[in-house]
């Protein structure tokens, strides 16, 4: 009797799966349920099924991340079958790489044909997408070739970038949450960095020098030891005393000090 | 070597042959004066130094970084123009002694004989106020173009503004529904259609309620307070439909603000990121609270979240940065959306727009 887990984050939708499964498919036991990769990942672990239905987007862990955990270093062999609502580069990866994956919300033609792949193959018994580890075959190639894919398209879907992107910021009771896009410059002070915004200040506790290796380099520039400035904002440079320089400010009255080291940023410009 | 040139800033061809002209008609106020004992051209020279003279001192003294001096309390007045004005007056004067010691007088002759002093004072005065004049005249030159800078500057911020506006509703125009959440949304009414369709057509209404606010050529430029709410409710029954236990929700929305305007799609978009970046991360979900409150005449409509919070590096998303582009255009400086941390976890989106209810 085959076996398999459903993963989905949302009730309704696994609860129709299951239904569905049992009309098409009556002899599949489904053995358990998971809400999250995590889940899915330990609950396949716990009954080691034949098939594994799992939703790409969930909590804690997504689909992806789930199927290459699930697909490495295994010595048995099991059938994933994606499940996505709406994901253009993966249902394209999908179709590239031969990878099953079904459609939300579900045509029950698609389900059928799926069905009827995963029989032949629980059947035959061979061409699983994911074979056990170490076994000497054509296939394991492709299973390389495919958890990158899977790696790329779980980069694709994970949210955030490297940079900074938002000031946690200090203000009476509260912590403000700001835009790192609202921010005119940075400087440190005594054991504190000022951050300068259009309209007044905050105070935060992350020196300059870990700051600049956080930020965008690309929308933040080091002008001084004491100061990285947003590039959005400087107005214009005019060469200062010594071989240092001042910077204007759009929208800032005061004028900032570019110290020697750092005047190259400005040169022919 | 230490560069100067910045001191001979504003210094052009155009000062230069002024000043020649000057210096000729100076000669020709003064020349009655000597006429007897000089010529012209002596006379011409040694005022031709005075000219220089002060129009070096002058463009040097328009260069004094004034902003930056550390002024004692009673000079505090002195401006740009002042200081430019005197450094004239002391040039004169000490241009007229170093043209008298460049034609070999000494500089005691000149404060002792008294037609060489008198002589003396003439031409300083004579310096003084043909300088002067020119001076007042560059410097009234000067303030009228900056005039005209001034304004050419607040045109292009009046178009800037216009162009923001325009961007802002262009923005709103584009669609903001996500094909993942329609298409999961359907998925889970077409289950539902086969085990529970009373709750299948509840939920196609929220969807409705919610396409019609979300394709834009539904859209309309003002709403009120309440058809936003009633919008970001479909949102949430949508939602909470598709999570189960992990979300729950509260609105409140006092009846007198109603009616209150509000810009659209906002308080929609700060629902969506509190499911998208709070709840949805979290196994265990959370709860929104959307509530609306008046106070000192600035309508405050605020959506928070327990969710997992904004990481430092969480993306700012398209949608906040929408709004606050939308906000600063409509109301400028009045309005704005703010974010705070929600304790013990989560975040409070809160924007504040002035009201006139």
């Amino acid at each position: 009797m085959p076996t398999a887990i459903i993963a989905d984050d949302e009730p309704l939708l696994r609860e129709q799966i299951r239904l569905r499964l049992s009309r098409l498919w009556p002899e599949l036991t489904i053995v358990a349920e998971a809400t999250n990769g995590a889940e899915a990942l330990s609950d396949y672990e716990a009954h080691e099924p034949d098939i594994v239905f799992l939703d790409i987007h969930m909590p804690v862990m997504n689909g992806l991340d789930a199927a290459r955990l699930i697909g490495r270093g295994r010595e048995r062999r099991v059938h994933i079958v994606f499940i996505t609502a709406f994901d253009e580069h993966a249902v394209e990866a999908f179709e590239r790489g031969a990878i099953d994956y079904l459609l939300k919300p579900f045509n029950e033609a698609r389900l059928f044909e799926t069905v009827d792949r995963l029989k032949e193959r629980i059947q035959s018994g061979f061409s699983a997408n994911y074979p056990p580890a170490g076994q000497d075959n054509v296939e394991s190639d492709n299973t390389d070739a495919l958890s990158i894919v899977l790696r790329q398209l779980s980069a694709q879907i994970k949210p955030g970038t490297a940079y900074l992107q938002w000031i946690k910021a200090s203000v009476g009771q509260t912590v403000r949450l700001i835009p790192i896009d609202d921010v005119f410059y940075f400087q440190s002070d005594d054991k504190y960095t000022r951050v300068v915004l259009e309209d007044g200040e905050v105070l935060i506790r992350k020196p300059i020098k870990e700051l600049i290796d956080e930020l965008d380099p690309d929308r933040f520039w080091q002008i001084h030891r004491a100061t990285i400035v947003s590039t959005r904002a400087i107005a214009g440079v005019v060469r200062g005393l010594r071989d240092q320089a001042d910077l204007k400010l759009n929208g800032r009255p005061e004028v900032l000090t570019v110290s020697r080291n750092y005047t190259h940023l400005f040169k022919q410009m | 070597m230490m560069n100067l040139s910045h001191w001979f800033r504003g210094m052009s061809p155009q000062r230069v042959l002024i000043t020649l002209l000057l210096t000729t008609v100076g000669t020709a106020i003064v020349m009655p004066y000597f006429g007897r004992n000089v010529t012209f051209e002596t006379l011409w020279l040694r005022m031709l130094v005075v000219a220089v003279v002060m129009l070096l001192s002058m463009t040097v003294a328009g260069n004094l970084p004034v902003e930056r001096l550390k002024l004692p309390v009673w000079a505090k007045w002195l401006r740009r123009e002042h200081i430019q004005l005197i450094a004239l007056i002391l040039a004169a004067f000490f241009g007229t002694i170093l043209s008298g010691l460049l034609i070999g007088r000494s500089l005691i002759q000149m404060f002792t004989v008294d037609a060489m002093f008198w002589g003396m004072v003439f031409f300083t005065a004579t310096g003084i106020t043909v300088g002067v004049v020119a001076a007042m005249f560059l410097v009234y030159r000067e303030r009228e173009a900056r005039a005209h800078a001034n304004l050419r500057a607040s045109e292009s911020t009046r178009y800037q503004l216009e162009k923001q506006v325009l961007e802002a509703r262009l923005k709103l125009m584009q669609a903001q529904i996500e094909p993942h959440f329609l298409f999961n949304t359907l998925a889970n009414v077409q289950h539902l259609v086969e085990t529970n369709p009373p709750l299948a057509g509840r939920t196609l209404e929220s969807l409705i309620a919610y396409l019609r606010a979300a394709l834009p050529q539904m859209r309309e430029d003002g709403t009120t307070l309440g058809r936003e709410v009633a919008l970001a409710k479909a949102y949430l029954d949508i939602q909470q439909l598709r999570m189960g236990v992990r979300l729950q929700f509260s609105v409140e929305l006092p009846e007198n603000l109603r009616g209150a305007a509000f810009p659209p799609m906002m308080l929609l978009t700060l629902a969506e990121n509190a499911i998208k970046h709070g709840l949805d991360p979290l196994q265990q979900g959370g709860v929104i609270r959307v509530a609306a409150e008046l106070c000192d005449g600035v309508l405050v409509v605020s959506v928070i979240d327990t969710g997992q919070g904004l990481l430092e590096a969480s993306s700012i998303g398209v949608g906040l940065v929408n709004i606050r582009e939308r906000l600063a255009a409509l109301y400028g400086r009045t309005a704005k959306l703010v974010l705070e941390e929600n304790t013990p976890c989560g975040v409070v989106a809160r924007i504040s727009i002035p009201c006139s209810i």
